[in-house]
Parts: structure tokens; C-alpha cells; sequence
């Protein structure tokens, strides 16, 4: 063969090949036909996902924000990358947190809870039992969409038109997209929350909560992949390597008196239009060591607005606003400005 | 480079057919050529002292564990951990040279290989002897790998080593926590060390490549150097975060994913098969280049 051709044939084979598989790379993991399944109505969907106990299983969660906040350090839930859980299918889970190059993992074994940072290098024992029943673990629930929307399907049900919209593959399992759309009278930022329910066990696989104007979701829970099958025991036990910093954190006793100071948050409004509306701890905003900067962040996010309620801060996100009286309210909710200074109003 | 002239037989007289010199022989006088570089044997010390350096700094420094808020840097917060962590060290120093380092040195030897021996008019024998250029190719490439592998293995060797004599066998903890045994550190960090190498490998192929089309080794140094500099900086830039699977640096910053117990495998499996990739192309454009090369 000519060396030329021969040259040339071997430099483009070899460059699609390369490309083909970097172009492979690319494709984004989990997209493909929407699968077929046969249908199913939305009541139906709704009651098995909240009868459906979640098997074992070991996975990924990807979180995914476009709420247009800057990262805030010390909030793990929004700069998390990703985190991979496991669960045994009985109560024992381990979920591992990463973060950049660290990794906070948390592993509950029974009523023990343990949280591990490899940042700090310290390990936090915390008892579950004498602080609030197993679900309740609210680290816990962020983590696990399962837990996350099964929560959200039963709040919502009364306010929102529940419907079966198509069919959807995440993290390469069939689901069904199950859309909770606000009702017309409902005064509130978001568009729909859809949650892609699996097909077979009726696992919560992800949570989109898309607003009015995008099509893109401001926020995005799910698993990008995810396998079921019983998993070795363990990855449910922990033991604090030598040389981390051990404590263990007494649950309820710094809660309740924050709580206590604080006055107990509450809701005003239901459905889509709730707003949560309470005091905040004064030492909180005058800065002990590590909130010293809450103002000082507060001052960058938000803007200033007053009205007959008082006057204060405004941070306003793609999926909620929330204000900050100067004199330490706060109000909170995924609705317009005009909803959260009424609930204000009404005090 | 004597030693290659001398290796490969003498243009042979017609009986002994084309390309019929001996594998073996040739890769070994490859070898010999570059581990008797006196540069090659510097880089190789070099690299082998950077996690001798950060272990004693870190422990000279002696910080009570990082304060709050150190993940901000994310090789920093790595070499941070590193310093009462023996498994850590030699990983966090891999991650922190994979940045910049090491491909510079994997350009050093890719360069060498054509462009240089070009420049001394070595390269020639090469085209004239009876080794057909695929083998010519095969040669080049495997010194090339053959490097990646010492100086990621030289690396996590003094890596381990020192954090072993610094912290001794019971600190070795994974990030998630859990404390391993000696065999399963040893095995982290090999599994590091080998994907490392194949990374070094993709940089030392491009670097082949290039090297096949010039005779100036510093235009191919330069220009993969460059390529890592862009590459990196296109990896800061959220708005093109469709191009940066097609980077090959795209994972590098996963290589902290060896740490994390259980493992999770597939952005370091998404990695080393993207610097696959790259071999694929690199090795192919460099063998049509050098095919087609006049002796």
C-alpha cells in the first residue's frame, strides 16, 4: 500500500476512534428515549410511593442549584457536588458528602449516628434515638429523595393539580415523572415540582422544582446512578480513625434553647403560598465566631425594602425570597415579595 | 544515543528481511537512552523529593489540623489533610504535581524522543536502520510510558515512605473515615500511581505527536505546557462546560477519588479512558507523520 494512504488512513482511523470515544465522554449519562411503561394514575403513583419502603441499595446524588446564590461556606447541602449513599434496606445508611477534596460522611448504625468531616478531621457521635424517631434525622432526609418527596407528595397534595406527565430515564432506570402543578389561586415562584418515581420500586429517583420563565430546573436532587441489592454490612458501622477530635453532640439540649429563645417559627398561609415566619437568635447576627459574617453576606445578597410592616433585608432567589427585619424577624417562603411582607404584616 | 546506533543492527543485507530487528533489544537500548540522561535522572530525583519536602514541611509547620473553611483550595485542602495522614501524602502530592508538573516532564521525554534525536541528527538512523516506522513508533511510545510509570511510581513511593516514617502504619485513614490496613493503602496508592502514569502517558503521546512534526524539542515542550495552561484555564470557565469532557484534564481533580472508601470508580474509569482517548489520536497522527517522514 502507498505509505501515504497508508499514513493517512491510520491517522483518521485512529482520530474517530479517539473522538468517537471522547464524544462517548460527553453524552450526558442517564439521557435516552423516554421509556415505555404502562400507565398509571396519579393517586395510584402517589400511594406507592408512600407505602413503597425503600430497598437496599447504593447510589449517587447529584444536587444541582441555579438559584443564582454565590456558594456559602459551611452550608454543605448547597455547595455539595455529590454524595453517594448506601442503605441496607432496614434503617442503616451511610451517606458520604463530597466536597471538593473533602468528604463528610455520615453513617447511621441503629440509633447511633455518626458524622465524619476530613476536612477538620473530626467525628461526631450523636444519639438518634433520644432526639426524634428515625426519619426525622433531618441530614438525613436532605440527603435521601426518597425521603425528600414522599414528604413533599403529602404536604402538596392539597393545593396542587397531581398528574402522571410521560415517562423518564434516570440514572438508567425507567420512572414516571410525576408533576405537582400549583393551582391557579396559589401565589407562588414555582412552576411545577416534578419528582421521577422508578418504575419497579417505586423509589423517588429525582426531584426538579422548576420556576415560572425557565426551562431548565432551579433545582435539581437525584440520583444519577443507583443500584439495588443487599450491601455489605460494613459500610453501616464506623469506628473514628486515631487522632480525629471526638465529640458527641447532645441533640437536644442546644436546639431546644435556640428554639426557645428564637419563639417557634410558623406558618403562615398553606399550600404554595405558606410562609415561614419567625424570629432569629440576636446572637446569631451580631456574630459569635464562626456567624460573624451573616450580616456581612446579608449585605451582599440582598436589597433593602421596608413598608408599613418595618423595614429590612430582601434576598430574592429564582425559587423563594425571604427577608430579614431590621429588629430580627424573618420570613421566608417560594413566594413574591408582596406575600412575605403580608405574612409580616400579620403578626 | 550511541548506544541506539549501536543497538540497531547495521543495515542489513537483504537476506535479513525489513523491520526484522529484534523488540526486546530495541526497547531496552530505548530505555538505556533515556535513564542515561543525566536530565532524566534529576527529574526523577526531583519529583521523588516533592513529597519528602511537603511531609516535613507539614510537619515542621505542625498546624493543629486545618481551621474551618480549609476545603476552599482543592489541593490545598488535600495537602492539608496529608499532614497526620500517611495514606494522604502520597496522593496529595501526585494530585498536586498532576497539575502542571508532571506533564511538563512527560513533555520533556516526549519532546526528546523525536524532536530531539532529530536535532542531533540521531533520527536519522532510526529511518534509515531496517525497523519499520510502526515499531520506530512502538519503541518511542513505550520509553515514553515507561517514564510515566517511574516518575508516578517514584513519586508515591517516597510519598508512602515518608508518610509511613512520619506518622507511622496506623495512620492510614481514607477520607470517609475509616481506618485501612497497610495492603489496602498500598493498593490505593498504586491504583493512583497507575492512573497517574496513563494520564502522563496521553500527555507524553500528544507530546509524540507534536514531537514528530518538528525538530525543535522546545516548541514541543512549549506547546504541550501551553496546552495544559489552556486546558485548565478552559476548565474554570462554567460556560463551556460542554467542551470540558473533550478535555483531557477534565478528571484530574478526581484523582482524590482513590481516597474515598468505598471507592467510587467512575470518574477515575471515565478519566483513564478519555486519556485512552487521547492516546489513540496522538499515536495515530504521529505514526502518519512519521510514515510518512523522510529518512
Amino acid at each position: 500500500m502507498n505509505p501515504k494512504r497508508k499514513a493517512l488512513a491510520v491517522a483518521v482511523a485512529g482520530t474517530a476512534l479517539g473522538a468517537a470515544g471522547l464524544g462517548l465522554l460527553a453524552v450526558p449519562a442517564g439521557a435516552g428515549e423516554a421509556p415505555e411503561l404502562p400507565p398509571v394514575g396519579a393517586q395510584a403513583l402517589v400511594q406507592s410511593v408512600l407505602e413503597a419502603d425503600p430497598p437496599a441499595l447504593a447510589g449517587t446524588v447529584a444536587f444541582d442549584n441555579q438559584l443564582g446564590l454565590p456558594s456559602m461556606p459551611g452550608v454543605p447541602m448547597l455547595d455539595m457536588d455529590s454524595a453517594r449513599v448506601y442503605y441496607d434496606g432496614e434503617g442503616d445508611s451511610r451517606i458520604a458528602v463530597q466536597d471538593g477534596n473533602s468528604e463528610q460522611t455520615i453513617v447511621r448504625d441503629g440509633n447511633t449516628v455518626w458524622m465524619y468531616d476530613s476536612a477538620t478531621d473530626t467525628a461526631t457521635k450523636t444519639d438518634a434515638r433520644s432526639h426524634h424517631p428515625r426519619e426525622e434525622n433531618p441530614q438525613g432526609r436532605m440527603s435521601d429523595p426518597a425521603a425528600a418527596a414522599a414528604d413533599l407528595v403529602s404536604d402538596l397534595r392539597a393545593s396542587s393539580t397531581v398528574s402522571v406527565d410521560g415517562t423518564a430515564r434516570v440514572a438508567g432506570r425507567p420512572a414516571y415523572e410525576l408533576v405537582l402543578t400549583p393551582k391557579p389561586e396559589e401565589r407562588t415562584l414555582l412552576r411545577e415540582v416534578r419528582v421521577a418515581v422508578d418504575s419497579e420500586s417505586r423509589l423517588p429517583l429525582r426531584l426538579s422544582v422548576l420556576t415560572n420563565g425557565t426551562t431548565e430546573p432551579a433545582l435539581q436532587l437525584g440520583f444519577t446512578d443507583i443500584d439495588f441489592g443487599a450491601q455489605p454490612a460494613e459500610l453501616f458501622e464506623f469506628t473514628p480513625p486515631r487522632g480525629a477530635t471526638v465529640t458527641e453532640a447532645e441533640p437536644d439540649v442546644e436546639g431546644a434553647r435556640d428554639a426557645a429563645r428564637a419563639g417557634e417559627p410558623r406558618l403562615v398561609g398553606e399550600g404554595w403560598d405558606a410562609v415561614l415566619v419567625g424570629r432569629v437568635p440576636a446572637d446569631v447576627l451580631s456574630g459569635g465566631e464562626e456567624d460573624g459574617n451573616v450580616r456581612g453576606m446579608l449585605d451582599r445578597l440582598s436589597t433593602r425594602v421596608s413598608g408599613d410592616w418595618g423595614s429590612g433585608q430582601l434576598v430574592s432567589t429564582s425559587i423563594g425570597t425571604a427577608i430579614l427585619t431590621d429588629d430580627g424577624r424573618f420570613a421566608l417562603g417560594a413566594v413574591p415579595q408582596q406575600v412575605l411582607t403580608k405574612a409580616l404584616a400579620t403578626r | 544515543m550511541t548506544e541506539t546506533l549501536e543497538s540497531a543492527p547495521p543495515p542489513s543485507p537483504a537476506a535479513d528481511g525489513p523491520s526484522r530487528a529484534p523488540l526486546p533489544r530495541l526497547l531496552r537500548a530505548e530505555l538505556r537512552w533515556i535513564f542515561r540522561r543525566p536530565r532524566t535522572l534529576v527529574v526523577l530525583g526531583l519529583l521523588a523529593a516533592i513529597p519528602v519536602i511537603i511531609g516535613v514541611a507539614l510537619t515542621l509547620v505542625d498546624s493543629p489540623g486545618p481551621p474551618d473553611g480549609g476545603g476552599d483550595g482543592d489541593g490545598g485542602s488535600l495537602v492539608a489533610t496529608a499532614a497526620g495522614n500517611a495514606l494522604v501524602l502520597p496522593i496529595a502530592a501526585l494530585a498536586m504535581a498532576l497539575g502542571l508538573l508532571l506533564p511538563l516532564t512527560a513533555a520533556m521525554v516526549g519532546g526528546d524522543a523525536l524532536a530531539g534525536e532529530q536535532a542531533h541528527g540521531t533520527l536519522r538512523g532510526w529511518l534509515l536502520a531496517p525497523v519499520s516506522r510502526g515499531r520506530l513508533l512502538f519503541v518511542k511510545a513505550f520509553g515514553v510510558a515507561t517514564f510515566a510509570v517511574c516518575a508516578a511510581g517514584v513519586m508515591a513511593l517516597t510519598g508512602i515512605v515518608t508518610g509511613l516514617v512520619i506518622n507511622g502504619t496506623d495512620a492510614l485513614v481514607s477520607l470517609s473515615g475509616t481506618t485501612l490496613t497497610f495492603p489496602e493503602a498500598l493498593l490505593k496508592v498504586a491504583i493512583a500511581a497507575g492512573w497517574v502514569s496513563l494520564q502522563l502517558w496521553a500527555v507524553g503521546a500528544v507530546a509524540l505527536a507534536i514531537s514528530a512534526c518538528t525538530e525543535h524539542p522546545m516548541v514541543v515542550l512549549a506547546s504541550v505546557l501551553g496546552g495544559v495552561v489552556v486546558f485548565s484555564v478552559l476548565q474554570f470557565l462554567d460556560a463551556l462546560d460542554w467542551l470540558h469532557p473533550f478535555l483531557l484534564n477534565a478528571s484530574w481533580q478526581d484523582l482524590a477519588d482513590v481516597l474515598r472508601d468505598p471507592m467510587p470508580g467512575g470518574a477515575l474509569a471515565e478519566g483513564a479512558l478519555r486519556a485512552a482517548c487521547y492516546i489513540a489520536i496522538a499515536l495515530s497522527l504521529a505514526y502518519a507523520r512519521l510514515s510518512t517522514k523522510d529518512g
